[in-house]
């Protein structure tokens, strides 16, 4: 198998390319769908792999700057890196690249350059750049046959062809064949739109190798980075004093908060950057009079800590209607049970009786003060609410 | 109520104002001042009518503008303007982006233009709440250079698209004589108007057609160092 190096894809696609297989990166216009075969070729040679990149819509030298962007040194993996330019040549330059296309806008070419890197090279990872470039230069219907006869061509010597595909208004038949027919698997990128595109999301529209469901997420790009899993709102509520603002500034990257004599009047707000997962935290007061600020952010967010002083039992009844204010909302949630460092702490399973919880929600110890369990809660709150879109 | 205006006093009443979500085609000649009129389009629209302008530059870099509008005494309010620089990166020149410059890697890449273009759409439509923004290219041509027509009508088809669907603007820049009629008239389909112009014995003239029931009639104007000024109406 070979990782696509996008976090929570591979996972999806039981692990991720099988060797002999393609997939295409279905891209609308305007969403940042190119960086997905960017990082897929990083991720390609991260784990020791070899690979190709064509290039149509830009020099090489702009692409290696890309990946500096992102943080990715690349100056490692030289001798495992291959670039195909089909763009010098196509503005009358010339080009230093190891394979070159010396008419972009003639599909016998390409076909002659990809044919010869697939019979030599060993089993690799093949990413197009641009393939809507290609087929722009070269025609819909030649740029189709040619693929067709990569991906079985790949398929004997053991090639992972992926593609980057700007889905353009092309013909009806263009769209559906590369939708249905073209490739083992399409990954579609999308924006959320309303008026405007103002949010990003991938998911897989179809995989012939991997059980899959129709999972969206939604992600960023971020510079250094590259693509992450975004979660716009997580909230972290609970009774007064239980540790939220402590539990917000021990799992945030950054944060800041908003409080007077010691607690919190307003918010905290928090961001998180951990293992391909990009995180707005949101922490609410505990004092009563502040629940309606639960209700306003529980209505937007993805998920719920709620976090409990495990000393004092007397605050779970403030607890328990706190839950309930954010659980009518549906929203996947984790109860932290925090200050297991004091005496008189109870445990996990002793709160869970407390609170008369089911088995499967779940508890988990902390201390945030310490930072101690905190990143194990995050990753099973992300667990649950990638599960469960 | 017009939703949005040229600047130009006499154009402007004669059309009473474009419609948003309007895509209008500026063709003339080369060096017959359309440059001086679109930045006179954008001066006006960013100080005076609180538009935001996105301008996708072909031709020359970003710095190069917006050393022209400070050269000028033109002062841009800046939390309103975006330009997608697509000519650095192929000079070689290293600009870095910031909150008013975004770089494509070079006019073909039509992806990569199209992203930048949503990415300024969704910072003064959703982040800054402007709804009244313009979307200038200048050029196509330069860009037809690069792509064949099939390929810029696709890219056109698209974002026309998304100019109509946020009530926006859209000015595009073409060279006339630069290209042949089929192609003309395969673009014009996805435009609502034309800002015209041409030389004729020696006179520059202008007219609008498409935005008003009636063509405008051809105005003749002289640019007088940073400003287009129409000297005789017809």
């Amino acid at each position: 198998m070979v990782e696509t190096g996008i976090p929570k894809l591979d996972d999806f696609l039981g692990g991720g390319i099988p060797k002999g297989k393609s997939l295409v990166y279905y891209s609308q216009p305007g969403v940042e769908g190119e960086i997905f075969g960017l990082q897929t070729v990083y991720g390609t040679l991260k784990k020791g792999g070899t690979c190709v990149f064509v290039v149509s819509s830009t020099m090489p030298d702009i692409i290696k700057e890309q990946f500096k962007e992102f943080g990715w040194d690349m100056n490692s993996f030289k001798n495992k890196l291959f670039f195909v330019d089909s763009y010098n040549p196509l503005i009358g330059a010339h080009s230093d690249e190891k394979y070159v296309v010396s008419n972009p806008d003639n599909i016998e070419y390409f076909n002659k350059t990809i044919t010869d890197i697939i019979k030599e090279l060993p089993p690799s990872t093949i990413v197009f750049g641009s393939l809507s470039t290609i087929m722009d230069l070269c025609g819909e219907k030649e740029t189709i046959e040619a693929v067709r006869n990569w991906n079985k061509l790949a398929m004997l010597y053991n090639h992972v062809m992926v593609y980057n595909f700007t889905a353009w208004p092309y013909s009806v038949q263009t769209l559906d064949l590369i939708k249905d027919k073209l490739f083992n698997s399409v990954i579609t990128i999308g924006g959320i739109a309303e008026r405007v595109i103002f949010g990003q999301y991938f998911g897989i529209l179809k995989s012939d190798w991997a059980e899959i469901s129709k999972k969206s997420m939604l992600f960023r790009v971020l510079r250094p980075g590259g693509i992450r899993i975004f979660i716009p709102k997580i909230l972290v509520t609970g009774p007064f004093d239980a540790g939220k603002s402590t539990f917000v500034h021990a799992l945030s990257t950054r944060a800041i908060s908003v409080d007077r004599l010691g607690t919190t009047i307003a918010m905290d707000h928090g961001h998180l950057d951990y293992k391909g997962f990009s995180a707005d935290i949101f922490g609410t007061p505990g004092q009563e009079r502040f629940d309606p600020i639960i209700k306003l952010l529980s209505g937007e967010s993805m998920g719920v800590f709620l976090v409990v002083d495990s000393t004092n039992p007397s605050d779970f009844v403030r607890a328990k209607h706190m839950l309930d204010i954010t659980k009518s909302y549906g929203l996947p949630y984790v109860i932290i049970a925090n200050k297991q460092d004091l005496p008189g702490a109870l445990k996990p399973e002793e709160i869970r009786e407390q609170f008369h919880l089911p088995e499967d929600v779940p508890v988990v110890a902390v201390v945030a003060k310490d930072k101690k369990g905190v990143y194990e809660a995050f990753e099973v709150l992300i667990d649950r609410i990638t599960g469960g879109i | 109520m017009s939703d949005y205006t040229t600047g130009i006093k006499e154009l402007d009443d004669a059309i009473g104002g474009i419609r948003k979500g309007s895509n209008i085609m500026l063709i003339g000649p080369p060096m017959s001042g359309k440059e001086i009129l679109l930045n006179h389009i954008m001066y006006y629209g960013a100080a005076k009518n609180e538009n935001a302008i996105i301008t996708v530059a072909t031709r020359e870099s970003a710095t190069h503008i917006l050393e022209w509008f400070q050269a000028n005494n033109l002062s841009l309010p800046m939390s309103r303007i975006g330009i997608v620089d697509c000519v650095s990166k192929t000079m070689g020149v290293t600009t870095v982006e910031n909150a008013n410059i975004k770089i494509a890697s070079s006019p073909v890449d039509l992806t990569g233009i199209g992203v930048k273009i949503s990415q300024f759409l969704e910072e003064f439509f959703m982040k800054k709440n402007n709804q009244k923004i313009q979307l200038h290219i200048n050029s196509l041509s330069t860009i037809l250079m690069y792509s064949n027509i099939q390929t810029v009508f696709r890219f056109l088809h698209v974002f026309t698209g998304r100019i109509k669907a946020a009530g926006a603007l859209g000015i595009y820049v073409i060279e006339s004589g630069m290209h042949d009629e089929q192609a003309i008239a395969t673009l014009k389909q996805l435009f609502d108007g034309m800002i015209e112009i041409k030389s004729e014995n020696d006179k520059n003239l202008i007219r609008i057609i498409g935005v008003s029931p009636k063509p405008t009639p051809w105005f003749e104007y002289e640019i007088e160092g940073p400003n287009l000024k129409i000297s005789r109406g017809n």
